[in-house]
This record gives structure tokens, sequence and C-alpha cells, in this order.
């Protein structure tokens, strides 16, 4: 593992990011342009799977959201994966930054396997409404967890 | 008084002082910023995509606005407090930062279009408040919105990192 991170860290793309200002604030301006078209397609998707959004509506009309979410993590992880390249050994090493990634997977885990929206129906199954706060829940918590990995550092 | 003083006199109110130098002060007001930000623009988007015929094509557009208006507002509401007390702490080097002034030109930008859609555009929303593929004047606002909102993010992280040392900040 260790020397991955090391390898990582080595090649070109790296050095180029660690070096430059510009190229880490443009990668970093980008990567949350996607996370923002995550959490707003995540929010839309979970307040109609609980009943607080278009409630008049069948379920599955958040359908086009999970198109949107899938574009915007494309996004953040390839930005995200570039500048955690240039810092491999140091982030990888830091607790904020292992809990992000942790939320990361259960929230998309939870979103996309627990949550399908085949629902041609206006009340959403109790399965539905619980798979939506959990999903809520973590996406939010994603959110902070990443606002609190650019502060604490 | 210049808008130089006026920056100068805001660094010195209390406000400012406990921004900079109180021990959590500055990453919970930006924190809020940054959050109330993606929720905001998060949700708004979805209005754009409906104004463009993107997506959600089953529902109204005024569905979709009345639906989601309650949530992006609350995230304005928390961007624009927060930001405030953010400028009052660094006024005078937001001032003079390119991209700070860019993120304000769109940001008004963002808000005249919201406006000019509100009040001229809408008024004749029965024709098209339906509509799979809403008239060019609806999507021509939809685009302008995401475009603007792009920018007001992208010129918001670039401030950060060209007005702080660090790799931090609102």
């Amino acid at each position: 593992m260790q020397s991955l991170l090391h390898w990582l860290e080595s090649t070109n793309l790296a050095i180029s990011v660690a070096g430059s200002t510009m190229l880490t604030a443009s990668l970093s301006a980008v990567h949350v342009i996607g996370f923002t078209l995550v959490v707003g397609g995540a929010l839309v998707a979970n307040l109609r799977g609980l009943g607080a959004l278009f409630r008049k509506r069948n379920v599955d009309v958040v359908g086009p959201t999970n198109r949107a979410i899938l574009v915007g993590l494309a996004i953040s992880i390839a930005t995200g994966v570039v500048l955690f390249s240039a810092r491999a050994t140091e982030v990888a090493e830091n607790g904020t930054f292992r809990l992000k990634m942790l939320l990361l997977v259960l929230a998309v885990l939870i979103h996309f396997v627990f949550q399908a929206p085949e629902a041609k129906r206006v009340d959403a199954p109790r399965r539905v409404r619980t798979a939506s706060a959990v999903s809520l829940t973590l996406w939010l918590g994603l959110a902070a967890t990443a606002c609190a990995f650019i502060l604490l550092e | 008084m210049t808008i130089l003083d006026a920056c100068e006199w805001l660094q010195s109110t209390a406000l400012a002082t406990w921004v900079q130098e109180s021990a959590y002060g500055f990453p919970i007001v930006v924190a809020v910023h940054l959050l109330g930000l993606i929720f905001s623009v998060g949700t708004l988007l979805w209005v754009d995509v409906r104004m463009l015929g993107l997506g959600l094509r089953e529902l109204r557009v005024s569905e979709v606005y009345r639906g989601l208006a309650p949530w992006f507002l609350v995230g304005f509401v928390a961007m624009l407090a927060s930001g405030a007390t953010l400028f009052t702490a660094y006024a005078t080097s937001a001032y003079s930062n390119a991209y700070f002034r860019i993120k304000l030109v769109a940001l008004l930008l963002a808000g005249a279009n919201a406006l000019v859609f509100h009040f001229i555009t809408q008024k004749q929303s029965a024709q098209w408040d339906d509509a799979p593929h809403p008239p060019l004047a609806v999507r021509t606002a939809g685009l302008a919105s995401v475009i603007l909102w792009a920018t007001v993010i992208l010129a918001g992280r670039m401030m950060s990192y060209t007005m702080f040392s660090g790799p931090s900040g609102p």
C-alpha cells in the first residue's frame, strides 16, 4: 500500500499538481462542481422518497437524478484521484479523509442498491422511505465531512 | 468614502474580529457557506434541468419550482448570511481579488436572470408550464442559470486558493 502511494506521488501528473496552486485550485473547483451535482441529485431523490417533495407524483418521477449523481460522481472521483495523488502518503493517513471515503462508499451503496426506484406509485413503500432516510443522512454526512477535510488541515 | 474605506471599516467591526480571532469562528462560517451553496445550487439545478427540458419532464415547471423553492431558499439564506460574515473579515483582500469580482458579477447576473424570469417570462407560463420542451426564452433562462452558478462556484473556489496562503477558506 505504502509503495503504491509513493508511486502515485512520483507520477508526472502528481508532481505537476503538487507544484502548482492554480492547477490544485482549478481541480478543486471542478471537484466541488461534481459534488454539487451529486448532493443536489441525492437531495431531490431522497426528499421524494421520504414524501417531502412532489408527493402527488409517482416515486419514480425522480429517476433522472440517478444519471446526474453518476455524472457528478465521475467528475468528483476523477478530479479527486488527481488531487489525492499529489499528497497521497499524507492524505491517506488523515482521519477525516478516511471517514469521507467510508461515507462515500456507504452512501453510494445504500443509494443505488437499496433504493431502486421501481415504485410506480404515489406512496413510497416503507423500505424506500427507510433507505431514503439513511441515504440522505449519509450524503449530508459526506458533505459535512468534505467541508471538515477542507478546513481542518 | 471609497469602497476600500468601507472595506477597512467592515474589517474593524466586532463580527470581523470574531471570524478572524476565535478558534472555530472561521471554519464554522465557511462550512455553513459551503453547505448552503451545495444545498441551494444542487437543488436549484433541477429547476434549470426542467426549464431546459432535460429531465423531470412529467412534472410541470411550476411544480418543480414550488416543490424545490423552500429547500433552495433556505440554502441561499445560509450561503448569503455566512458569505457576508466572511466578507467583513477579509473585505480588503476580497475587494482586490479578481476571482471575488468575477464571483460577485456572476451572482448579480444570476439574480437578475431569476428576476427577469420570475416577473416577465413566467407571466405567460400557462402556455408552456406542462410542455416537455419549454420555449426558447425559458430554456435560455435555465441555461444562463446553470452557467452563472457554475461560474460562482468555480470563481469562489479559485478565490479561496488565491486569497489565503493554504488550500482552505471560503
